[in-house]
């Protein structure tokens, strides 16, 4: 018998039935989706001291996960050790390292009853111990380890204004790693005073650079969590806390990028969820941004290995590019802060390295200086001046965006009129964009067509030149392609530029 | 390599030479309308005028949306956005709230997309399916010549009255006539189905997408220079099993009884 009869075929399925399997799917999907971001997403701070290292061999000797009995007697050795505490949490704090053993520890009766009270104890060495311990329980790959250092939180929010340097740090990443375990911690954390603390811990730790970039990690967990970000947010610009933030936007030659890096992207995350951006302009944020990314520009140029640096220039970019999208930069103006022309050779340099490593960071730099010349006369004019042209056509042949951004660019300049266009096409504009007009993209050709439109409507010239370059037969081409986009343009130009032009006078 | 000098440029340090603001700049001016021949109005070509550029700033999140065909958007995620946006892809004008919406909305309905009849697919394999259906003349040849079958997707058998290790496939079939045909004619000849193949079937089968089925007795009706009447193809290969019992055919199942 033909099998489908037997079996319920997909078809006799009711409407509803339908409708419901599709959503249920859908929910799955999405849910699926939502776990993959977060585990891509999310990050822990795992760090690696020097001691560590020798400790690490150590530890690979002895490869077998400990027992309950014996983590169970670890821990009254903890509790009963007299003098030996701190040589006993450190000690169980190797164990730890170990995430096998994080499950089987935080289910033991007395566990983490002890260890909370380490931490709350009055031996200083015994409180950096236990902030070891429940630093490595805050990286646990375990779901719900890190519920379970709840009882903690009170105590490692106090130490973050504790003279102890190291101890702060420590709290500082154990946090910042606890932020991402769940609504419950996160709910917790926020009515415990998180932002407050963080808030103190940054303004008041100024010497001290590892705590600021503890803190600066920390706040930047804080600020990535969709839900609580508003919240966050508030309670850091009411604070007082933004200019500190763009104080620290300058790189330490000794200390290397890591504070500028984390405030940086604590900064991107307060631009990008805030409406109105005139608050954070007052307060320098626009010349600090770009005064450093002239100073990455010049170490780049140099060819600079320093590590990070791709890191901090993807939430200068950002923070950049978002606060220009405000339109500070329309007219014939210069907003205050931005009067450093080095800046549009910083973001060519960037363009140009980072093509073959990281090309979503050309992409990015050419999308701020989208949003420095859109409707800007001042920078349009200071792109011509200094020679950029010629660094930006080299560009057009790559995909993913970035041609197109490029040519966002020129048309920003072109669309300025005749003295702009005329100095684009001595730049050789024309044969590059009868390049782009021959590619793949259809979004490259519409776009490149309105370029063309712009140079073409400035002055008989460039008419002249172009069709010089076989112009006329392209522009014909392109009328018997798919697009309909594509078609009506050229047989626009067709109609009222080229074949005018082309007309001889009798 | 960058022009010497924007290297120039940026290695200096003279505030004269490093102001934005000792710049000249430029007059603006406005675009020169074009001429039909004949000289009409003015006004009549602003009109019809296709162009619509216009320098704009963008923001984060309408930068994302813009190059949202060449990216990946997870990666992106770590920026949130402020307000409602809209799908930038014209014809569609959605509006979003979040950009993991819009991401989802994106990866359905406009990342699989086919560039010629710009119909859009839930998946890449569906995609390439359709355009080797519609758009592949390699394939139309190949089909002519004899039956082609392609695999949508294959499950393992999880209904009761299935074995777990049989391998149930989904396909359509490209029978020889499929040129000639109107679209009801179409309609009548493909035929969409589930498939049992036995296990032991599997490792020759599945792992080509596309398999073509031997025909006996029709090549002297296939001469390509005749209109071959429309035909319906009911042979089965004996490589595919329909299950004991089964009739071997391709007949019944889509319509409802």
């Amino acid at each position: 018998m033909w099998r489908l009869q037997a079996v319920q075929h997909k078809a006799s399925r009711s409407a509803k039935d339908l409708e419901e399997f599709k959503h249920k799917r859908r929910e799955h999907e999405k849910a699926l989706r939502q776990a993959r971001r977060d585990r891509q997403l999310i990050s822990k701070r795992v760090l690696l001291n020097e001691d560590e290292h020798q400790e690490r061999e150590f530890m690979e000797t002895d490869a077998s996960p400990l027992s309950q009995e014996q983590l169970q007697e670890m821990i009254r050795n903890v509790q009963h050790g007299g003098e030996e505490k701190a040589a006993r949490l450190a000690f169980l704090r190797k164990v730890l390292r170990d995430p096998q053993t994080h499950l089987i520890f935080t289910k033991l009766e007395n566990s983490m009853y002890v260890l909370v009270g380490q931490l709350s104890g009055h031996n200083a060495q015994c409180q950096l111990e236990a902030a070891r311990c429940f630093y490595e329980l805050s990286h646990s790959p375990h779901p719900g380890v890190g519920q379970s250092c709840l009882p903690a939180t009170p105590y490692l929010l106090t130490y973050l204004s504790n003279p102890n340097a190291k101890l702060t740090e420590l709290c500082l990443y154990t946090l910042g790693n606890l932020w991402t375990e769940g609504a419950k911690v996160r709910e917790r954390l926020l009515a415990q005073g998180i932002v407050c603390a963080l808030t103190n811990c940054i303004q008041n730790q100024r010497n001290n650079l590892a705590v600021v970039e503890a803190a600066g990690f920390t706040l930047s967990q804080l600020l990535q969590d969709k839900e609580a970000a508003d919240r966050v947010i508030q309670q850091v610009v009411s604070s007082g806390l933004v200019p500190h933030l763009i104080s620290y936007l300058k790189p330490d030659p000794e200390f290397g990028l890591g504070p500028a890096i984390e405030c940086a992207w604590c900064l991107h995350y307060i631009v990008s969820r805030t409406c109105d951006a005139s608050a954070l302009l007052t307060q320098g944020v626009l010349e600090r941004c770009s005064s450093l990314l002239v100073t990455l520009g010049g170490a780049v140029v140099k060819g600079s290995t320093e590590e990070g640096l791709e890191l901090l220039l993807w939430p200068l970019l950002r923070c950049l590019g978002n606060l220009l999208a405000s339109g500070v930069c329309e007219g014939g103006r210069c907003p205050v802060g931005l009067e450093d022309a080095r800046l549009l050779a910083a973001l060519c340099v960037f363009s140009q390295a980072y093509l073959p490593t990281h090309s979503a960071l050309t992409r990015e730099s050419l999308w701020v200086l989208n949003n420095l010349t859109a409707g800007s006369t001042l920078f349009c004019s200071a792109l011509l001046f200094f020679n950029v042209v010629p660094a930006l056509i080299p560009l057009l042949p790559f995909s993913k965006g970035i041609n197109i951004m490029v040519l966002r660019i020129l048309g920003n300049v072109a669309h300025n009129g005749t003295g702009y266009c005329a100095q684009l096409t001595q730049a050789g504009l024309l044969p590059a964009i009868c390049a782009t007009l021959k590619m793949a993209d259809p979004d490259v050709v519409t776009m490149s067509l309105e370029v063309l439109y712009l140079l073409i409507a400035s002055s008989p010239n460039v008419t002249e030149e172009f069709i010089k370059l076989n112009g006329i037969q392209l522009m014909e081409t392109i009328q018997y392609n798919n697009d309909e986009e594509q078609r009506l343009r050229a047989s626009y130009l067709l109609d009222n530029y080229l074949h005018i032009h082309s007309i001889p006078n009798n | 390599m960058l022009h010497s000098s924007l290297l120039e440029l940026l290695e200096g340090s003279d505030p004269t030479q490093i102001n934005i603001s000792t710049v000249p700049v430029l007059e603006r001016s406005e675009l020169q309308p074009g001429r039909r021949g004949g000289g009409g109005g003015e006004g009549a070509e602003e009109a019809d005028c296709p162009f619509r550029f216009s320098p704009h700033s963008l923001t984060l999140c309408e930068y994302i949306i813009n190059i949202s065909k060449y990216i990946l958007f997870h990666l992106f995620l770590t920026f949130f956005s402020v307000s409602e946006f809209r799908c930038h892809i014209t014809s569609c004008k959605q509006l979003f709230d979040t950009l993991e919406g819009y991401e989802h909305h994106y990866n359905s309905l406009h990342r699989h997309v086919c560039s010629n009849c710009k119909r859009s697919f839930p998946s890449n394999h569906l995609l390439d399916i359709h355009i080797q259906e519609w758009h592949d003349s390699l394939f139309q040849v190949m089909a002519e010549k004899q039956c082609m079958v392609i695999f949508i997707f294959k499950e393992r058998g999880k209904r009761r009255n299935l074995k777990p290790s049989t391998v149930l496939f989904t396909f359509y079939l490209f029978s020889k006539t499929k040129e000639k045909r109107t679209p009801q004619q179409r309609e009548d000849c493909m035929a969409v189905s589930s498939l049992e193949v036995s296990q032991h079937r599997e490792t020759e089968n599945c792992e080509e997408m596309d398999i073509s089925l031997p025909q006996e007795s029709e090549k002297p009706e296939l001469v390509p220079s005749q209109q071959p009447k429309p035909r319906y193809s009911y042979r089965v290969p004996s490589s595919i099993c329909f299950g004991q019992g089964s009739v071997r055919g391709f007949r019944g199942g889509r319509k409802k009884k």
